[in-house]
């Protein structure tokens, strides 16, 4: 009998097929919109997670300061620095490796000048993991040293690589020594190793930690073993990040849940982040946006229901003797509303369907000139889900749209109905 | 046990503050197999007792019988099944639907009563056969004329096989030769299938052909086949087959009421 109601709903949409296609014009424009902001949205959420999981890994977990990550962050990621013990960290069960970058301001004396004075004051120091070059590098990019020179290695502990501004001023070059004082009456001679190339502005966009490295405002800070900078300050109370990659066929949420408590019980107030935390704190910002944004176009989907109605109020008036006929040879009240029901519903469906076309296609094009605006590769998600509940929604919309007129036109009594003229 | 049988039916219309008696205490049998022709003047009642006796409407007093079932006491779900089963409506103005074929007009009443698709054409097809539209299954109303409208209409009516056809002003749209083939084939509902064919209308060609012609005034049977009585109400009557088929006056002392109310 449904299948019946529907060849009868569908004649009488194509019987008045240009009031029709009107009607279903005002459902597909707000499905357009809906679609399009929310499949655009799904594409940049995508972008970003490839994004992160390229650089990241999916066994991968960062460490930072509580306060920098999660709800309760206030400052910028990375800004704060944090106390760590990178042994405790390692001793983890399921840690396979971890490094660390801490980073104080020290005196330096440099290696005698063309004038026979060495340049002597303050700079910054930064304490890097040579695990951190070796075993992390998809994470920190390439870092680059001039000819001639090479990057410290596991073990070595007197030796510096020196930003190329540094080495200017210093008059430094491989094989000189750079006198470090740490804290009381540490200090220690260490021997330059390299000399980092510096990088164009424009070319950072490679992304990385070693890229904003190599960038100017790092290039006059000195590099030394992450292990030296205990030598010179102790336990480290200043550490900025730590990355760690757990053994294979851990579940990297687990190790970086246990880690967060092992280090924390000493004393260290820190966050694991992993890539689910992430990949969670983006898909919250950007469906945040996309539920606003959808919701803005909502409004224009609304305005395509209340056109539904209207029309279907117009055709139960049209069509008030046809109700009382159908109704003197035998129709229901229920029969007659879900007639009613279905052709409202068809009608928000048709525009479901067409405005789901148009919104991909839109998504489509507005990814491809976002991308090419902003030099990435925009993904386009014409997800399944999306596409299935947009078209359940609008012939949801067209039926509650056409819920009242139907309503109305089941009441009508028969007699009346039948004397309409 | 006559087929319909109503006893002291009142019908009230509500119009504002104002009430319209459209029906005083009206008393009429109806015998299975009869052709009945209702006749009266405009607001004599004769579309409020049509609406009754289709199950279209309810009486405001009175009790109504249509095969045994108390009208009264149906609820309108009931009354739907109950005319959806028993009564076939022929009306006036075809009240086909614009936007289905003649066949799809026909299937319409066995679509509400949940008759299968491959059966519903078949005997859509076979009633629209029988009134003579074999060729016709596929056009629109509005390919049709007026005759072959009422044809199909006719055809729908037939549809659920119904005990009952109600007819009103079968040919009230249509000229002589198109409106003739449309009586005969209601008589023949009633000689040959034992149909009651019961016909609301002006036309003197359409009342001849009933057993019994009942005249209503102001609401009340004033007169069941009497030729003279409705003389001054300006109702022509045929003379026709009315005189021979008087079956029994039992509705005789309304006429003698009605006439005193209307006094």
């Amino acid at each position: 009998m449904l299948k019946d109601f529907l060849v009868l709903a569908g004649q009488s949409i194509m019987h008045r097929r240009m009031r029709s296609w009107l009607t279903v014009i005002g459902v597909f424009i707000g499905i357009t919109a809906v679609v399009a902001l929310i499949s655009i949205g799904l594409g940049l959420e995508r972008t970003i997670t490839d994004q992160v999981a390229s650089v990241f890994g999916v066994d991968t977990f960062i460490i930072m300061n509580e306060d920098a990550f999660g709800p309760q962050a206030h400052g910028p990621g990375g800004a704060e620095e944090y106390a760590l013990d990178l042994a405790t960290l390692r001793a983890v069960e399921g840690v396979k490796v971890a490094a660390a970058v801490r980073e104080r301001t020290a005196f330096l004396r440099g290696p005698p000048r063309s004038d026979g004075t060495p340049l002597q004051g303050f700079f910054p120091v930064s304490g890097l993991s040579p695990e951190l070059i070796t075993e992390f590098e998809s994470f920190t990019g390439e870092l680059e040293v001039q000819k001639g020179g090479r990057l410290f290695d596991v073990g070595e502990e007197a030796v510096t690589v020196l930003g190329s501004e540094i080495a200017n001023r210093f008059q430094a070059s491989v094989g000189d020594t750079v006198l470090v004082a740490g804290e009381g009456s540490a200090e220690l001679s260490l021997t330059v190793v390299g000399i980092l190339i510096p990088v164009e502005e424009d070319e950072g966009s490679r992304g990385g930690f070693a890229a904003a490295m190599n960038q100017g405002q790092n290039q006059d800070t000195i590099y030394v073993p992450y292990e030296t900078m205990d030598l010179l300050w102790g336990p480290a109370k200043d550490v900025l990040i730590t990355v760690v990659r757990v053994n294979p066929g851990e579940d990297v949420d687990e190790v970086a849940d246990r880690a967060e408590e092992i280090l924390n019980a000493r004393g260290s107030e820190i966050s694991a982040v992993t890539y689910t935390d992430i990949n969670e704190v983006i898909g919250t910002m950007t469906s945040t946006i996309s539920a606003f944004l959808a919701g803005i176009a909502g409004i224009s989907l609304l305005v395509g229901g209340v056109g539904v109605m209207n029309t279907m109020f117009t055709s139960v008036l049209e069509r008030t003797k046809e109700i009382g006929v159908m109704k003197a040879v035998g129709a229901k009240n229920g029969h007659v509303l879900t007639i009613f029901l279905i052709e409202s519903g068809l009608m928000g469906l048709v525009g479901g369907i067409v405005g789901t076309l148009l919104g991909l296609g839109l998504s489509a094009v507005a990814s491809s000139v976002i991308g090419r605006l902003f030099g990435v590769e925009m993904a386009v998600v014409a997800s399944p889900t999306l596409i299935l509940s947009t078209l359940v929604c609008s012939f949801v919309i067209g039926a509650i749209a056409g819920l009242w007129p139907a309503w109305r036109a089941a009441q009508l009594p028969v007699v009346d109905a039948l004397r309409y003229e | 046990m006559p087929l319909l049988e109503f006893k002291g039916i009142t019908k009230d219309y509500r119009l504002g503050k104002t009430v319209v008696r459209a029906l005083r205490g009206l008393d009429l049998e109806i015998e299975e197999g009869e052709v009945i022709a209702i006749m009266g003047p405009s607001g004599s009642g004769k579309s409020t007792l049509m609406h009754i006796v289709g199950a279209l409407d309810t009486p405001t007093d009175g009790t109504a019988f249509l095969d045994g079932q108390d009208l009264q006491q149906l609820k309108e779900h009931q009354l739907v099944t109950l005319r959806g089963k028993k009564i076939g409506f022929v009306f006036q103005t075809f009240n086909l639907i614009q936007t289905l074929s003649a066949q799809r007009n026909v299937e319409l009443p066995m679509i509400f009563q949940g008759i299968r698709k491959g059966e519903r054409a078949r005997r859509a097809r076979e009633l629209l056969i029988k009134v003579g539209l074999g060729d016709r299954v596929k056009h629109k109303p509005n390919e049709l004329s007026g005759g072959e409208r009422q044809r199909v209409a006719m055809a729908r009516a037939l549809a659920n096989d119904p005990e009952i056809i109600l007819a009103d002003e079968p040919t009230g749209n249509l000229d002589t030769e198109s409106g003739t083939p449309i009586l005969e084939m209601l008589k023949k509902l009633s000689v040959n299938d034992g149909k009651t064919v019961i016909i609301v209308t002006h036309d003197p060609d359409a009342a001849a052909i009933a057993d019994r012609i009942v005249r209503l005034r102001d609401g009340c049977v004033v007169a069941v086949n009497s030729c003279g009585v409705e003389g001054e109400s300006g109702v022509p009557t045929t003379g026709r087959d009315v005189e021979g088929s008087i079956n029994e006056p039992s509705t005789l002392g309304t006429t003698t009421e009605g006439g005193d109310s209307h006094a």
